[in-house]
């Protein structure tokens, strides 16, 4: 009976604890929402502000399309026009090609690297010194070698983000604990299975932190990587905005390549949570 | 008495000196390792060199290779190519970075200190960041009077971000009985930032610069191939539009060349002032 009274007070505590649990997740998220909003719209403000007053000097007043409002109003018009849409597929396809070369050429030799001393060792100095080869001074050669302009800025970004995947992925096996693959060795293992119970788990959050970096490189690089030769894309986009005076256009585009940046960076930040094992 | 304290200190000199020989035997395989990596880079390099200047639909871009490239280099450096490209792209770089870090540091620290404007601030930090550098071209061209100011503008908002973000991580790590001791024993602001917090962050702090050299180094190169008539490049474009190949590629390697000194020095300075593993 007492035992029984025990019981119902500790699910009606745990009941109370779980609420109170769920009511402070709860208010932390409406927090958060709150704080991401409120910093947009401070940011929204200052900009419209700096225009505002940039274009009360005469000599400024066609920096008036600079400002938020026409911005947003150019959102608009270039998505119904077809712009915005078009440049993100051709872009995403872009970028989506070269990172999954990256991956599929940084992960295995990060592998070697993180499992093969002799191989880290004789490694480190050509990868360094082919890491920190600008990749944008890769064009001229890629534009060579590759017969469409689509491929050479494919290759331009699985060279710039390879070496993130790579790295990562080499620092993330050389954390794994030794015992592990002993383990499974006694347990009979196959090499097989070393790789798909032991490895692959344990550095998919250190390969997905590296991805994340490499979206970072591989967006720094897709724009400049389009500004030359292809006809569309946010690179070419922006140019054209430019080279059209249309500024409106032009914000527009930034304020789209920061907005899906800011999505695709918050999409890897959340994969990398799901696959922490570490904390 | 006198003997075991003569004996400890050959213990010691012992000691001593075993962990001196290993240190050079350390360091001896380390640039045997170096050298042997960069001659296996370079062999490979010069069968694939080889492999172009034999196909006969492929010859004219034997200056690809590694000896053409190699031999690009004296006359680069007579025409004092190289020198100027380095002294052009370096100003720009130390300038990008240097805005960088006077406004990164200061952003970084207040990120770290005041929760209001962490919260606050990180989504439109997020989103100002994730705006690809270059797309601020068309913007600091007509914001700044000439290219020379619109690269290094370029160059510091793309470095900025991993500065500030380093710098609020490595703030947060900091324990924070060391602001109440310091508070206790009278220290007034100035002393706080002096004497706590740019010692205990400067190792993320070099971090931070360290990523934004990486990122620095690849925007300078795009934003040099518009407008400026000096600079890596500059010097890349132009030996592209010459069709001197052996330039090209030798521009290439020097910009690989320079970036791996720059970073190495950076990952010095990240080791001279760590206090995180060292305490051995």
């Amino acid at each position: 009976m007492s035992a029984n009274t025990t019981t119902v007070a500790g699910s009606a505590a745990t009941a109370g604890r779980t609420q109170s649990r769920s009511s402070v997740a709860f208010n932390s998220m409406a927090n958060s929402v709150g704080n991401f909003c409120g910093g947009l719209a401070i940011l929204f403000a200052l900009w419209w502000l700096a225009i505002y007053v940039a274009s009360l000097n005469p000599a400024l007043s066609q920096f008036a399309s600079f400002g938020p409002v026409p911005a947003f109003k150019a959102i608009g018009h270039m998505w119904h026009s077809g712009l915005i849409p078009k440049a993100l597929g051709t872009s995403g396809y872009r970028l989506g090609a070269g990172l999954l070369i990256a991956i599929a050429i940084g992960v295995p030799i990060g592998i070697l690297i993180g499992r093969s001393r002799r191989f880290r060792e004789l490694s480190n100095s050509p990868f360094q010194l082919m890491r920190m080869i600008s990749p944008l001074s890769w064009e001229p050669i890629a534009v060579i070698v590759f017969a469409g302009w689509d491929q050479a800025i494919i290759f331009l970004i699985a060279i710039a983000s390879v070496w993130p995947v790579m790295f990562s992925t080499a620092a993330g096996l050389a954390k794994v604990d030794p015992a592990w693959f002993k383990v499974a060795r006694n347990l009979g293992a196959k090499p097989w299975h070393v790789v798909t119970e032991i490895i692959v788990p344990a550095i998919a959050f250190d390969v997905l932190t590296g991805i994340r970096l490499a979206l970072g490189v591989a967006w720094i690089v897709l724009v400049p990587a389009e500004f030359l030769g292809v006809t569309s894309g946010f690179g070419y986009t922006i140019e054209d905005a430019r080279e059209s005076l249309e500024y409106e256009n032009l914000m527009a585009m930034l304020l789209v390549i920061g907005a899906v940046g800011y999505v695709l960076d918050t999409a890897c930040l959340a994969l990398i949570k799901r696959y922490s094992w570490h904390r | 008495m006198s003997n075991g304290a003569s004996g400890g200190t050959a213990v010691a000199a012992g000691a001593g000196q075993s962990r001196t020989s290993r240190a050079a035997e350390q360091t001896a395989r380390g640039a045997l390792n170096f050298s042997l990596g960069i001659v296996i880079l370079f062999a490979l390099w010069w069968l694939g060199g080889n492999f172009i200047a034999s196909n006969p639909q492929t010859a004219s871009f034997a200056g690809f290779g590694l000896i053409p490239t190699l031999q690009a280099f004296p006359e680069l450096w007579h025409l004092g190519k190289l020198q100027h490209a380095a002294a052009a792209s370096g100003l720009r770089l130390g300038a990008g970075l240097s805005i960088a870090i006077a406004v990164g540091v200061p952003l970084g620290i207040l990120v770290g200190r005041s929760k209001r404007f962490r919260d606050l601030s990180n989504s439109p930090f997020q989103l100002v960041r994730m705006i690809s550098p270059l797309s601020w071209m068309p913007l600091a061209v007509l914001v700044f009077a000439t290219w020379d100011g619109s690269i290094v503008f370029l160059i510091a908002i793309a470095s900025v971000w991993p500065v500030i973000f380093s710098t609020a991580a490595g703030l947060a790590k900091v324990d924070p009985a060391w602001f109440k001791v310091a508070r206790n024993l009278g220290a007034n602001p100035v002393q706080m930032l002096t004497q706590i917090i740019m010692p205990a962050i400067s190792f993320d702090i070099f971090t931070g610069i360290r990523l934004a050299l990486g990122v620095a180094w690849v925007v300078l190169v795009p934003a040099e191939l518009l407008g400026v008539t000096s600079g890596l490049g500059y010097a890349i474009k132009d030996a592209r539009e010459t069709l001197a190949y052996d330039q090209l590629t030798a521009m290439v390697l020097t910009i690989g060349v320079i970036g791996y000194a720059l970073d190495t020095i950076c990952a010095l300075l990240i080791k001279r002032f760590s206090w995180h593993r060292g305490d051995a």
